[in-house]
């Protein structure tokens, strides 16, 4: 396989999700140290490691530097200069990246939508339903449904609504009107991901539903729905 | 001086020596050359694996494992043309990514991680990449990606999901996914482009 056809999986590769062929076939490049594709693995491991930086800012514990460093059989105990330094850093460093959020707050809920998404997602208690599998022309994807985090809703093929129309998400309670789970718009190509964050009672909820409403919204459905996800039963329920 | 120029100006004030240097003394294996280096990277490696893992005890001893690593295999880096940031990511990562596989039982193709763990391939990169203005364009590309983007790019990331995996997860056909992540990466790609052609 020539270079050519492999520069558009260099970004996989260097995520580890490239599949065969072109997995192999770019290791046996960099194995006889072809010039191109050592050039551009090299620039996708660049953006990897930046995606790797983009991770939230976490504080370690003040043991770790001192753990990292026993490890390689190293004693440290900074003097007051050093503590000094680095609490000035440290100040700064907040400063300057309150200004920095400050600039990109446009995108802030964004991103907290996308980790609220995630800590949904990946919380041992959701649990998830299907929808759209056996439908010719599906909206189609999962709800996950986790009973302190709230209902994620992910979607695919959704059809464009029109300007004055919106989605609606509705939890479906067991013999009971549905219940109000906000409203959001799929993006031009059909996606769409919609978190409703809080509490569920997933003992006494049906199902997730999804409806098409006035921009405002509704109180109750006005339109049949175009995603029904019943809700499995499980043992806990 | 513009606000998106504070923070790599400050990480480089405060960053100390060249990693030219910071290399070559770690390969002496001069202690306060490690202590500079977890100085450097340590939080940044605490970020991304506890961002992973979703524990901070757990986080901080895949970290200590990472550092301990680097020590042990530094002599295989070229520090003329080495970048070792990137690479102590990578091994991070890897860190993170093997112990999630393990407490989920899923496997994973041990020559890719002794692969990407070498530090051949990170020769010629930018010394200071990671506290370059190019992390925080990415960091803001990110954010900017639509929710099913981010995720999908999350996913592999930082939980070291395959593309199939994903599929099954989203409950996406994997033809999508595909798409996702292709459109994603191209997306950040074109950021990146865009700044270092401005």
């Amino acid at each position: 396989m020539n270079c050519e056809l492999l520069r558009d999986h260099y970004d996989l590769y260097a995520l580890d999700i490239a599949e065969e062929p072109e997995r192999g076939e770019i290791r046996a490049h960099l194995q006889r140290d072809c010039e191109v594709c050592t050039a551009g693995v090299r620039r996708a491991l660049e953006t990897a490691a930046l995606i790797g930086a983009s991770a939230p800012a976490a504080e370690p514990s003040k043991k770790l530097r001192r753990r990292v460093l026993a490890s390689v059989g190293v004693e440290q105990r900074p003097g007051w200069g050093a503590l000094w330094i680095m609490a000035a850093a440290c100040s700064i460093l907040v400063l300057a990246l309150v200004f920095v959020l400050r600039e990109r707050s446009p995108y802030v809920q964004e991103a907290l939508r996308s980790r609220e998404a995630l800590s949904i997602l990946y919380a041992p208690s959701t649990i998830e339903a299907s929808f759209g599998g056996a439908q010719p022309r599906p909206p189609q994807g999962k709800v996950f449904v986790n009973p302190s985090r709230g209902v994620l809703l992910i979607a695919a093929n959704l059809p464009q609504t029109p300007g004055d129309k919106i989605y609606e998400m509705w939890l479906i309670p067991k013999g009971a009107k549905p219940v109000p789970a906000g409203l959001f718009q799929s993006q031009q190509d059909g996606n769409a991901m919609h978190v409703r964050p809080g509490t569920v009672d997933i003992a006494s909820t049906a199902a997730v539903a999804v409806t098409v409403e006035n921009q405002a919204g509704a109180d109750q459905p006005t339109s049949t729905p175009l995603i029904v996800a019943p809700l499995p039963m499980t043992l806990a329920r | 001086m513009g606000t998106g120029m504070i923070l790599p100006f400050l990480m480089s004030v405060f960053g100390g020596a060249g990693e030219r240097a910071l290399v070559e003394r770690l390969k002496q294996r001069d202690p306060q050359a490690l202590a500079e280096l977890y100085d450097r990277y340590g939080k940044m490696a605490y970020s991304l694996v506890v961002r992973a893992v979703r524990d901070s005890a757990i986080a901080e001893d895949l970290v200590q494992e990472t550092f301990l690593r680097v020590w042990n295999r530094v002599h295989s880096i070229d520090s003329e043309k080495g970048s070792l940031g990137p690479w102590l990511l990578a091994i991070a990562r890897n860190r993170a990514i093997d112990y999630l596989r393990s407490v989920a039982g899923r496997e994973r193709n041990t020559v890719e991680l002794n692969e990407s763990e070498h530090p051949s391939p990170y020769r010629g990169m930018e010394s200071e990449l990671l506290l370059s203005d190019q992390a925080r364009r990415v960091k803001q590309a990110m954010e900017k990606l639509a929710p099913n983007y981010r995720t999908v790019m999350e996913l592999a990331y930082f939980e070291g999901l395959s593309q199939s995996e994903m599929a099954a997860k989203m409950g996406q056909p994997l033809g999508t996914i595909k798409t996702w992540v292709r459109t994603a990466l191209q997306s950040l790609r074109d950021d990146l482009d865009v700044a270092v052609s401005s």
